[in-house]
């Protein structure tokens, strides 16, 4: 009865239609087995070994020092009141006193510590002062791993941050505003921007719609599409001077990664999502569930080996976010300039505890994932810091700094260390990289790897 | 040099000696200031050589000169008048760094004040004796991304739907105080996938390509048997005659969608005489196929199928006895006949619907002439967007070139509709369509300036007013070469448009950084009236009056003060208006108190802390969106107030102790008192008669000894600073209309614009016209590095 017709008619599914079956929420069944393996190359190396991932957190207007630093060293030490919300995390931490970023500090170029201290935290490079034109800065931390690890995963890494304000105008003294809510610089011209709204980085993790059943020819169609413009793209190069042609090439740079990305993705495995992942909405109202929001898709992102470098920014540096879930209705710039008032310090004070207990919920969610047989936060390293000190001196010497996890078993947590004063950051970053296999000699103002983490 | 002195002197006295006298007043504009003591720079002979020189010898050379480039800065390279004009934004920055004490650094000795003040003032000398007869620059504009809202609005009038599909982007970087300077907007991997989302979005939206009709099988029911023709059976029909009239039938009544349909009737019979029974399907009473009933047993009935079409609505499918015959021995009572036995009806379809009708924008964007084949239709398709994307006409090989993405869709078997999404999306990702390119003409020589073709301007007159691309009459004149000769009709016709809007929000909203509305947040404890909706009112406010000024053209200097403004009920309220009520706006005389933009509330609250007024923001938001004489920011290391003696008082007697600070009094002595004239009004601008327990003294003193009593007397004051307001909104104007920052030899283009401003009364139309007639606006300057 059934006719050749309607074999050939039914038999025709509807791309769309199957498309809009699926993205809302995605909930398959959570199989050890499933989860992403390591991939080939590690493989050969090591078959039981979990992937190694690095993620670097910034808050904004320096911390309250006095409340920060532990009095003791090495392995028994106490919590000062900002860090008590870690009290459950202890072991996994390492407190790193006496480290520096001097890149922060004028060295000539007069104001504008804000702008500086965002810019230099993951580059040790002093930012050019310019309100636009020429920005620059320095190849972060976060992109020399990206470039080395990236191609084994569908994004070389992912820059996530809560506040959306991005400031116009002339930012600090002269600085753009790109310095400060920027982490990540592929290199000393390109900023990488954060993305703050929690849907939006769900479809960035998974865009390539992992049960799309024509997922394979969508991608190679996108490629084509992208590879046709890298064509428009470099016969215009040849007719264009001067900036104009930089500008090109950052567009042309854009498209090449993009389409590695594409045909990256074809090869991997399809993304599992754990059970009961659900897609979040828009920008939640409330910060502390934005924050728990970016931290999840952090965990997700990480869990799921769609990336393995991660930068977040917990404000823009200079941020003025009023926290007023913990009683700070000004706005948070103003009052780090407290002018030794004991009020302010304490708003301070305040507003930094409540970012570590954000730090404490993120850890904590990273612990509860098992991997191999330790957990997701065995094989993380999470640095989390500033590059000011006291906010009201804009000092950036001595500055807070953390670092969560054990790195694969390639650190010792659970103990606070005091560098030698005027020690750069850089050289965390770099011992960092070594533990990733991404070494690298030189990066900013680093003097060397930075010792004693292990 | 007559034109900038004034605004010279404004800045000259920014940051220094508290004795200096500018010359403030009006009408002193071609006289410098006199001098109260000791040297002073006379701008008309002012030289490096004579009196610059001696104080980077003294002070500077020790570590930027001399074999040393501390910081990188070299500044014995720069030995004469046209080095430093040249090299403007090194000296502004030298400038900076002398003035704010940061250079020379402890221990380097300190200059004498009165040293300080006659090499910076002779530096900015210098700088101002630029001379025009012999400029030949007119800058070069970076290659510019389109920004978020131009983005947003050129898909509008391309495609024909707007709904802002760059919501999603990341922000656009900011440079010079605007978000459209093409050295500050970069293209990162995130938003180009961005693009490419938003275009295969913004095709899946305009080009319709309907849902499979699902074909599905439909079980008539509920049988009639037209009168004498047979009788019903359980679930089907005997049919035995014609009827009465001869069309006798069993049918049954349903309703269609358009389309084929495989009708399936079960059926046997019983036979008899010498013929076998014939039936007939019938649709809409019209014989469709007829058919040999050979089965005659109900376990082995026969399937007559047949493919019909039917227009959408009632149908009526039946089936009729042919060749009725009753054997001679039939009686009433014992019927010997033939029978056509029918068991049900089954309809499978529909097959082939026609599509449904195609949305307009469907419409027009796929239109193409008749009876093209598909590749030639697409052809036409494509021609036709891309021209209209890249603001330009297309040649056919790039045309060639985006249809290769048509054939490749097509060997993946995609459909036609399919194929030219993929192709319009290329173009939608394409740097041409992306970026405004302008080419340097082939013969073009560097360093020379060239008019820019008649496309390239009219991309930046739309880009300019509309924040969009040209449209068709624009293309047009471009066309035909005619746009240059008639751009002062093309410009007030723009202006009249309903898409100028764009210039208000776009332009407006950056210079009186009215989009800092949508991020501030005032307490709401101290503000409980503040809400969303009166953020919202005190927006439109200012932009509805921007308008009004533009489209009426009105004086510029109607900004500082005018009669009227516009008001909702929620903003009528927060003014003490009665009689305003409801959502719309409506244009009304200012109550007492109020009038200009220093009075409305978004300036006011855009310039305030949280929980109080901030006279230093209000006074700097003056000095720096309005005057364009930014005070410098605060030195490094500022000394913390005295923690003895808590200060106290009012707002104004805590900000008056703090300016007894030397250090902090130069600059303040510029920012806060004009903060003070409008501490009438609270934080969120509303009138107040005291601040706490503390009466309000608005009254005050800029450092040249004008006083004045509140803002009435201040805002005369500002309007008497003509030169300098309307020096400073050109600039604004100038670098948004270029997308670049301005560089020292614009500062000829801003002499001439003003001069022309001046003889036209100041007003704002005029000021978008002149800034339209420049010559950065209408030319660029080649690179000479294309082939």
């Amino acid at each position: 009865m059934t006719t050749s017709g309607q074999i050939s008619r039914r038999a025709v599914l509807s791309r769309r239609a199957v498309l809009r079956g699926v993205g809302t929420v995605m909930a398959l069944p959570l199989l050890e087995s499933l989860l992403p393996r390591v991939r080939a190359a590690e493989a050969e190396a090591n078959a039981a070994e979990h992937p190694r991932r690095m993620a670097f957190i910034y808050v904004p207007n320096g911390v309250h020092m006095q409340d920060w630093t532990p009095a003791q060293e090495g392995t028994d030490f106490e919590l000062p009141a900002i860090l008590q919300p870690l009290a459950a995390h202890q072991k996994d931490l390492l407190v790193l006193s006496g480290l520096t970023c001097d890149k922060g500090r004028p060295n000539g170029d007069g104001a504008g510590d804000h702008a500086r201290a965002s810019s230099a935290f993951l580059t040790g490079a002093q930012a050019r002062k310019t309100a636009g034109a020429n920005f620059r800065s320095g190849v972060s931390a976060d992109q020399i791993a990206a470039q080395k690890l990236g191609d084994r995963t569908r994004l070389a890494s992912l820059e996530l941050g809560v506040e959306a304000f991005r400031g116009s105008g002339n930012c600090d003294s002269g600085y753009s505003c790109v310095y400060e809510h920027t982490l990540a610089w592929r290199n000393a011209t390109t900023p990488l921007p954060t993305e703050v709204n929690p849907k939006l980085i769900f479809e960035r993790l998974f865009s390539d719609r992992p049960n799309d059943p024509d997922r394979v020819k969508r991608g190679r169609l996108r490629a084509s599409v992208l590879d046709a413009v890298l064509d428009d793209a470099q016969r215009l190069e040849s007719r264009l001077g001067g900036a104009d042609r930089q500008k090109l090439d950052q567009y042309l740079s854009s498209v090449r990664d993009l389409e590695d990305r594409i045909q990256r993705a074809e090869k991997l495995p399809p993304v599992v999502l754990p059970l009961g992942t659900q897609k979040p909405q828009e920008l939640p109202a409330d910060l502390t569930e934005h924050f728990h929001l970016i931290s999840d898709l952090l965990v997700l992102a990480l869990q799921t080996d769609v990336t393995r470098v991660v930068t977040y920014m917990f404000g823009r540096e200079g941020s003025e976010q009023k926290y007023s879930m913990v009683g700070v209705n000004e706005g948070h710039h103003s009052i780090t300039h407290h002018q030794g008032k004991p009020e302010l310090q304490a708003k301070i004070k305040a507003i930094n505890t409540f970012h570590i207990e954000q730090l404490a919920y993120l850890l904590a969610k990273l612990k509860a994932i098992p991997e191999g047989t330790g957990t997701l936060l065995d094989n993380c390293l999470v640095a989390y810091g500033s590059a000011i000190a006291d906010g009201n001196a804009h000092a950036h010497g001595d500055l807070p700094v953390l670092l969560a996890g054990r790195g694969g078993g390639t650190v010792q947590p659970g103990r606070h260390i005091r560098y030698e004063s005027e020690t750069p950051l850089n050289n965390l970053w770099l011992a960092m990289l070594d533990r990733f296999g991404c070494r690298a000699e030189q990066l900013g103002d680093s003097t060397g790897t930075l010792g004693r983490l292990a | 040099m007559a034109i900038g002195a004034d605004k010279l002197a404004w800045f000259l006295g920014l940051c220094g000696a508290l004795s200096q006298v500018g010359s403030l007043s009006a009408g002193e504009t071609d006289k410098p200031a006199a001098p109260p003591a000791g040297r002073q720079a006379d701008p008309s002979t002012a030289t490096f050589a004579k009196d610059v020189l001696p104080f980077l010898q003294a002070h500077c050379y020790h570590c930027h000169g001399n074999g040393k480039h501390e910081a990188e800065l070299t500044l014995d390279q720069y030995r004469d008048d046209a080095s430093l004009q040249q090299n403007r934004k090194v000296w502004d920055n030298v400038l900076h760094m002398i003035r704010s004490g940061e250079m020379p650094p402890k221990p380097r000795p300190r200059p004498m004040a009165d040293e300080i003040e006659h090499a910076t003032q002779s530096i900015d000398a210098v700088l101002a004796s630029f001379d025009c007869t012999q400029n030949k620059n007119v800058g070069r504009v970076t290659l510019r991304r389109l920004n978020r809202a131009e983005y947003n609005n050129t898909i509008r009038d391309l495609v024909g739907i707007d709904f802002q599909p760059a919501a999603d982007f990341p922000a656009d970087d900011v440079g010079y105080g605007f978000d459209n300077i093409g050295d500050v907007l970069s293209t990162t991997p995130l938003l180009l996938e961005k693009y490419l989302t938003a275009a295969e979005t913004i095709f899946e939206k305009a080009i319709f390509i309907p849902e499979p009709v699902e074909a599905k099988d439909i079980r008539l029911e509920e049988f009639r048997v037209t009168r004498a023709a047979g009788e019903t059976t359980d679930g089907g029909a005997a049919l035995y005659g014609k009827g009465e009239d001869g069309k006798g039938e069993v049918y049954a009544e349903t309703t269609l969608d358009e389309g084929d349909y495989i009708v399936r009737v079960q059926a046997y019979a019983k036979q008899l005489g010498d013929e076998k029974v014939k039936a007939t399907l019938r649709v809409n009473r019209e014989a469709v196929k007829e058919f040999e009933i050979a089965a005659d047993d109900r376990d082995a009935e026969q399937i007559l199928e047949a493919r019909i079409r039917v227009k959408s609505g009632a149908a009526r499918i039946a089936l009729a006895l042919e060749n009725p015959f009753s054997h001679p021995d039939s009686t009433e009572d014992a019927p010997n006949r033939r029978l056509l036995l029918m068991r049900g009806m089954v309809l499978d379809g529909p097959y082939d619907p026609p599509p449904p009708p195609a949305p307009e924008v469907h419409r027009r964007l796929m239109a193409h002439a008749a009876d093209l084949a598909p590749r030639e239709a697409a052809r036409e398709i494509v021609t036709r967007f891309a021209a209209r994307a890249f603001r330009r006409p297309v040649k056919p090989e790039e045309v060639e070139s985006i249809l290769r993405i048509y054939d490749l869709a097509e060997k993946e078997g995609e459909s036609f509709e399919e194929r030219v999404r993929l192709a319009l999306c290329r173009v939608l990702v394409s740097p041409h369509f992306l970026f405004r390119i302008e080419l340097d003409p082939a013969d073009a020589k560097a360093g020379e300036a060239y008019p820019i073709g008649e496309y390239e301007l009219a991309s930046r007159l739309s880009y300019f007013l509309w924040s969009t691309l040209p449209d068709e009459e624009l293309l047009g004149l471009a066309a035909q070469g005619e746009l240059r000769k008639n751009l002062d009709a093309q410009v007030a016709r723009m202006l009249k448009d309903d898409k100028s809007a764009a210039l208000v929000q776009n332009f407006a909203g950056q210079w009186l950084t009215l989009r800092k509305l949508d991020q501030v947040s005032p307490d709401k404890t101290e503000f409980p009236l503040w809400d969303d909706s009166l953020r919202r009112a005190m927006r439109r406010e200012t932009e509805l009056f921007f308008e009004a000024i533009l489209r009426e053209d009105r004086s510029i200097f109607d900004f500082l003060n005018a009669d009227f403004t516009f008001v909702n009920g929620r903003l009528a309220y927060h003014y003490g208006i009665s009689g305003v009520l409801g959502r719309e706006f409506q244009r009304v005389a200012v109550p007492p108190n109020r009038g200009g933009l220093l009075t409305q509330a978004s300036i006011l609250t855009i310039t305030s802390n949280p929980t109080r007024t901030s006279p230093v923001k209000r006074g700097k938001w003056v000095l720096e969106q309005l005057l364009g004489t930014p005070p410098p920011p605060p030195p490094p290391d500022i000394p913390e107030l005295p923690p003895k003696g808590e200060l106290k008082g009012s707002l104004r007697k805590v900000m008056e102790q703090h300016r007894e600070n030397a250090i902090c009094a130069s600059c303040h002595a510029r920012m806060d008192p004009i903060g003070f004239a409008f501490e009438n009004y609270d934080a969120i601008g509303s009138w107040r008669e005291k601040d706490g327990e503390f009466p309000i003294d608005a009254s005050g003193q800029l450092p040249d000894g004008q006083a004045f009593r509140g803002p009435g007397e201040l805002k005369t004051i500002l309007q008497g600073k003509k030169e300098l307001f309307a020096r400073a909104l050109t600039e604004k104007m100038l670098t948004y209309a270029l997308g670049r920052g301005l560089e020292y030899y614009d500062k000829c283009a801003v002499d001439e614009i003003v001069a022309k401003l001046e003889k036209n009364d100041y007003r704002l139309s005029k000021l978008v016209a002149e800034t339209i007639r420049s010559e950065p606006f209408q030319k660029r300057t080649a690179t000479g590095e294309m082939q």
